[in-house]
Formats: C-alpha cells, structure tokens, sequence
C-alpha cells in the first residue's frame, strides 16, 4: 500500500508521515501540488493522496480538482487548519476533508480505511 | 507491525520536539516578512507567506496538541488574512498586533519546551503558593503581634517599634493573641517564651500554627539567655531569639529582615532597532519577563531618550540605515553619563571577527539571531542587574543604606525642575542629630553609628516612597518631601522628631536617647537648589539656636 503524503509544511508532514507508517504503509512525499502531479505522472503506483488543504501555488482542493480532470481517481483526502465542513460543501467529491488535531493520529486511521473500503 | 522501527508515540514526540526546536527561527523568518510589509504592504506575495506560516503553525500546532499555540496562530491568520484582503495602499493599523503574535507564539514554544524538558524528568511535583503576608491595608505589612505577660515590658517595646513606623499591637493573654490570629493575619509575632503557671510561649504559637494554612514569621524574647529556651524556641519554628531588655534597633533589624519582601523595581530596557516590528517583538519577550522597555526606531532620538528614559540597559539592532550599531554605541559612549551603560549588540551577524569589532567600542554582549527568548531574557537581565547593582553602591551611602550626598543633590535639582514644570510644590527639610559628638565621646563610634542607624531607619520608614532621603554626611541628613506645601512638611519633620527622641539607644550598661533639629524650606518660594538650600539650612541654624530638639520651617 502506497500513499502520496502532500504538504508543505515539514512538521505537519512528517505528522502524517509517522501514523501512515505506523500502519504500515509506505510513503512518498511531495512539499506541492507541482511535486505532486509529477510524481502521480511518473512510474510510482500510489493507491492513496493524503493532502494538506493551505499551500503555495496550489491549494489541495485545486489539485484534487487538477487530478480528477486528468482522469486520475486515486482515493483523496485532504487535511486542513480550518473548518473541514467548508470545504467539503466547496468541493463535495472529496473523498474525506479532516481537521488537523491532536485527534489526527486516531481518527486518520479509521478514515483511511473507510475511504478504501468505499474503493 | 515491525517491532524495529520506533513508536508512533515516540516519533511524534520527537517531530514535537523539534518543532518548538525550530520555531525561533521560523519565527525569525517571519519578522522578517513582517519588515517587508510595513515597507510595502502592496507586496502580496510577502503577505502570503506570512498568511501561510501562521496558518501551518495553527494547523501543526493543533496537530500535536498544542491548543494554546494553535489559537495564538489562528488569531495571527486572522490578521494576516484581513492584511490579504485589504485594498492597495491602504494603511495597515495593526503591525504591532502581528509582531505581538509572533513574540507569543516563540515565548509559547519557550514554555512547551520547558514543560517538555520538566516532563521527561519528574513528573507532578506538589506545587503551592504562598498567600502574601498581610499588606492589605495602607500599613504596608506592619501588622505585628506582641505576646508578653508583663505588660510593662510589652508596651514598652511596643513603643520603640512604633517608632520605627510599624503597628504594633500588644497581648498579655495568649488566647487573646489566639483570636486575634484567627481574626488577622500579623505580618510577624513577637512571642516571650514563658509565662505564669508554666504556659510555654512556643507551646501556644505552635497550636496556633497548627491552625493556619502558613506560618507567621516568630520571633521569641525571653528573661532566660540559657540554652534550653534556645532550643525551646528554634524547635518552635522562631526565627530569631531575644533577650530581654531588648535591644529595639536590632530587633528592628530583624524585623525588616523578616518582614520586608521589598520587590525590586523592573529593569529598564531601551530598545533600538530601526525595525519597528522587531522592536516591539523583542521589547514584547522582555516584557512578558517584568521588564520596562522603550523603543526607539530612529538612531538620533537615541541620546534624547537616553536622558528621559534612563535605562539600565540597551539592545541595539548592529545594522541600521545611515548609522550602524557599533557608531552608534561609541556616540553614546562619549557621554560622560553613560560611559559605564551596558549596550548589548543584537544581529544576524555569525562573524567573529566583526563580533569581535562591535566588542572593542565597549559592547557589553552580542547576541546573535534568532535567539531564544530565554536567552535574550537571561542576557538582558544578568547584564542590567549588575548595573543597577553597581549604580546603586555609587549611589548610596555604605552605612545607612540611603543616598549619598551627591546623589541626594541631583535628586533635588530633578525634583525642583519637575515641580517647576509640574507648577507643583516641594520642601527640602535638613536634619541634623543634636549633640552627636558627645555620644561618640562618650559612648564610642559603633554607639554613634547605630543612633545614625535608627535615624536613617526612622526617616526611610515614616515618610512616603515619593519623598527622598539621603545622608548629607556626617549626622546631617535631607528630605525632600514632594508635592506638599511648607506648612505640612514642618508637621511631618516635627512628627518624626518626636519619635526619634522616644527611641532608647544603649551602650553597655548605660541606656540614653537622643534628638535632631531640623530645618525646612520651600519651592517655589525659594526658586532654585541654592537658595532652597541655604534656607533649609537657615532654618536648621535658627533650630540649633533656639535650643535643639525642633523644627524650624524657613517663612522668608
């Protein structure tokens, strides 16, 4: 199981980084949006996009939308500082929008596998 | 699960860590897009960054945790995003708001960081404050309690204390001292340690302690000088040990030993930086840790400030436009005045060699970028305090403690040019101790010393913290009382006067007392230092010849 981890913040990465290992799963890791696309691009199998929602050049709701429009239809999640049910309304096919708290460590693993036994 | 690699709980500790590691220097980062902004609040981009940064800070900050952070950062990205929002070329009102959000989220990282370091060690010390000593009412702490069976003796040294300026009020029945215990709390307990019918004074006060939440400070008199009612009283908790007749000026001593918690007045901190940000972030740490701080962002203002503000210290940005930190510190340097001020550099700069330059002009630290706030605190603070500590030797007469006599005369040219321009009044009062040749003739200089002593005691305690006092020299001292008029401060040399001469000195065997006179004088009607002094001292003559033991107030 592989899952792209996009976040331009390192802590917050890192953050994520450290509970997705800890299931076990393997983990690459884009600091943009840009970083992100190439890699989807390239010749990595990835089963998963974990985003954080406030970056430069491109938020992650632009790249969910940038990705669905290229056709890719990788399960997304996307993390946020903000209030996640805002922009669930702006982007409803999301798979999941989380907020980042100090909850994050418990709750991101039963959404994960929520979103992968919608797949 | 791969029992090789380190906990989850581990790892995020350690990404904790390093995070509140990091943050001086990521907040250094952002100060700086903060200088950018105030320049130019049209740079957008800048502006995103810094919308950005407080933003990730918020989110991280949540993520491990860190409630408090989190809602320091938050309010920060809600600046930074109405910053965004704003039209070009609009004035932005808040700069001071977003450098005090940064100051905040580093001294927050500083206290997580510490809480971090105390958890790893111990954890759940029992932790409690202690309630203050009574100084609820205008008597300043002075409440004290006098437990004597003999009443003679308790309201005589009862007397001698109020002299001194403290309130004493006296029991002969240790229940009543009991009542009153429970009633009001005494910043002090003058216990004897026996009375009638075999009752031990130490024996009551411990029961009476049992009661309290906190102890009072005790101190046990007794007739006895043998060592079981010594130990009696150290067993009882007492602080100190008389015996009877008491010596009050020693009692006093120890009294103000115990009683006074006298907090020290802040350190003052100027601080120059032609970055406005940067100085209210830096003058924001310095306050949070009870220091006074002024900014200056223009280098020509500094010498102008220097004389308002009289600091103990100045941090100096190294580079700033037109005027770099080290002429700058060479300029102030050359006033006499401020030949001895420590100047601590602050700057990127990591380079020894021109560390080492900013040095040789008589900096006194260099603090290098991005310092952690309890760094910045620590050098500030060690670096101020020996200054004042120094000024204060310079200032201060070694005997008595008071100011000297230099001191006392600048002291006097400030408060009559204040007054002068406040159109307030003032009076200047010389004191001088009646016949104090003969007691050193008679009695020798240590006896001599300790009248001075008591003097100096009376003086400082019985008048106001606004009034000055200082030794003159020899057994001559001043007072300038502010803001009063003639009449009054008379009332109040006269007053004091009086007590001094209740006070009873001994000398081996032998017990006396001795007087002043005094002389006082008024602003404006005396217009400047010269003559207000020359008719204090008038007046004091006029004293002296009218047979001593007065106060004369000079009516020219």
């Amino acid at each position: 199981m592989h899952v792209l981890v996009v976040d331009d913040d390192p802590f917050s990465r890192e953050m994520t980084v450290a509970v997705l290992e800890d299931l076990g799963y393997n983990c690459q890791l884009a600091e943009n949006g840009v970083e992100a696309m190439e890699i989807l691009a390239g010749e990595s199998s990835c089963d998963l996009v974990i985003s954080d929602m406030n970056m430069p050049l491109i938020s992650g709701i632009d790249l969910f939308r940038e990705l669905r429009s290229q056709g890719v239809t990788l399960p997304f999640i996307l993390l946020t500082g903000d209030d996640p049910e805002e922009l669930w309304t702006q982007e409803p096919k999301l798979d999941a929008c989380l907020f980042k708290d100090f909850s994050l460590e418990e709750i991101l693993p039963q959404v994960i596998n929520e979103v992968l036994s919608r797949c | 699960m791969n029992k090789q690699r380190p906990s989850l709980s581990s790892k995020i500790a350690r990404l904790r860590e390093q995070f509140i590691e990091q943050m001086p220097g990521r907040v250094e980062e952002a100060l700086h897009y903060l200088t950018i902004l105030r320049l130019d609040p049209n740079q957008r981009a800048t502006a995103a960054n810094l919308h950005r940064f407080l933003h990730s800070i918020k989110g991280t900050g949540n993520s491990f945790g860190f409630e408090e952070l989190g809602a320091i950062a938050a309010s920060g990205e809600h600046l930074a995003a109405r910053l965004l929002e704003m039209p070009l070329n609009v004035s932005v009102p808040f700069w001071d708001e977003l450098a005090e959000v940064l100051a905040r989220i580093v001294l927050n990282t500083e206290t997580l960081r510490q809480q971090g370091a105390s958890s790893s060690q111990e954890h759940d010390v029992p932790r409690f404050d202690l309630a203050p000593i009574d100084d609820s009412e205008g008597t300043g702490g002075r409440l004290i309690y006098i437990c004597d069976d003999d009443p003679l003796q308790v309201e005589q040294l009862a007397t001698q204390l109020q002299c001194f300026g403290y309130h004493p009020v006296t029991f002969t029945d240790p229940a009543k001292l009991r009542t009153a215990m429970a009633a009001k709390r005494p910043s002090l307990v003058i216990m004897d340690i026996f009375f009638p019918n075999g009752v031990s004074g130490a024996d009551v006060l411990a029961a009476i302690e049992r009661e309290m939440d906190h102890p009072v400070p005790a101190i046990y008199i007794s007739a006895c000088d043998d060592f079981e009612a010594r130990l009696n009283a150290i067993q009882a908790g007492g602080q100190a040990y008389f015996h009877k007749p008491v010596n009050a000026l020693d009692m006093v001593t120890t009294i103000d030993e115990l009683t006074v918690q006298k907090k020290p007045d802040p350190c003052r901190i100027l601080v120059v930086d032609d970055e406005p940000v940067i100085a209210a972030y830096h003058s924001l740490i310095l306050q949070e840790a009870h220091m006074i701080t002024f900014q200056v962002h223009k280098p020509e203002r500094v010498l102008e400030v220097l004389q308002l503000f009289r600091p103990d210290l100045v941090l100096m940005d190294m580079y700033m436009p037109g005027c770099n930190g080290r002429d700058l510190a060479k300029l102030v340097r050359q006033v006499p005045d401020y030949f001895g001020l420590p100047i601590v550099f602050l700057s990127s700069e990591t380079d020894k060699h021109k560390q080492f330059s900013a040095m040789r002009v008589g900096a006194e630290g260099f603090l290098t970028k991005p310092i952690k706030p309890d760094d910045l605190v620590a050098a500030v603070a060690i670096r101020a305090e020996r200054m004042r500590a120094l000024r204060m030797l310079m200032a201060r007469d070694s005997l008595t403690g008071l100011f000297n006599h230099s001191t006392t005369t600048q002291m006097l040219e400030n408060a009559i040019a204040n007054a002068g321009r406040q159109q307030a009044s003032l009076c200047f009062a010389m004191i001088d101790v009646d016949r104090f040749k003969a007691v050193n003739d008679t009695h020798g200089h240590p006896v001599g010393d300790q009248v001075l002593l008591a003097l100096a005691r009376v003086l400082q305690q019985r008048l106001r913290n606004s009034d000055i006092v200082g030794r003159y020299g020899g057994e001559e001292f001043a007072v300038i009382l502010q803001g009063i008029k003639l009449e009054l401060a008379a009332q109040i040399i006269d007053q004091l006067r009086e007590d001094f001469a209740k006070i009873r000195f001994q000398a081996g065997e032998v017990e006396f007392s001795c007087a002043f006179s005094g002389g006082v004088a008024a602003f404006p009607q005396c217009k400047d230092i010269k003559s207000l002094r020359e008719a204090a001292d008038r007046a004091l003559y006029q004293a002296k010849d009218g047979g001593r033991n007065r106060v004369v107030a000079n009516n020219e």
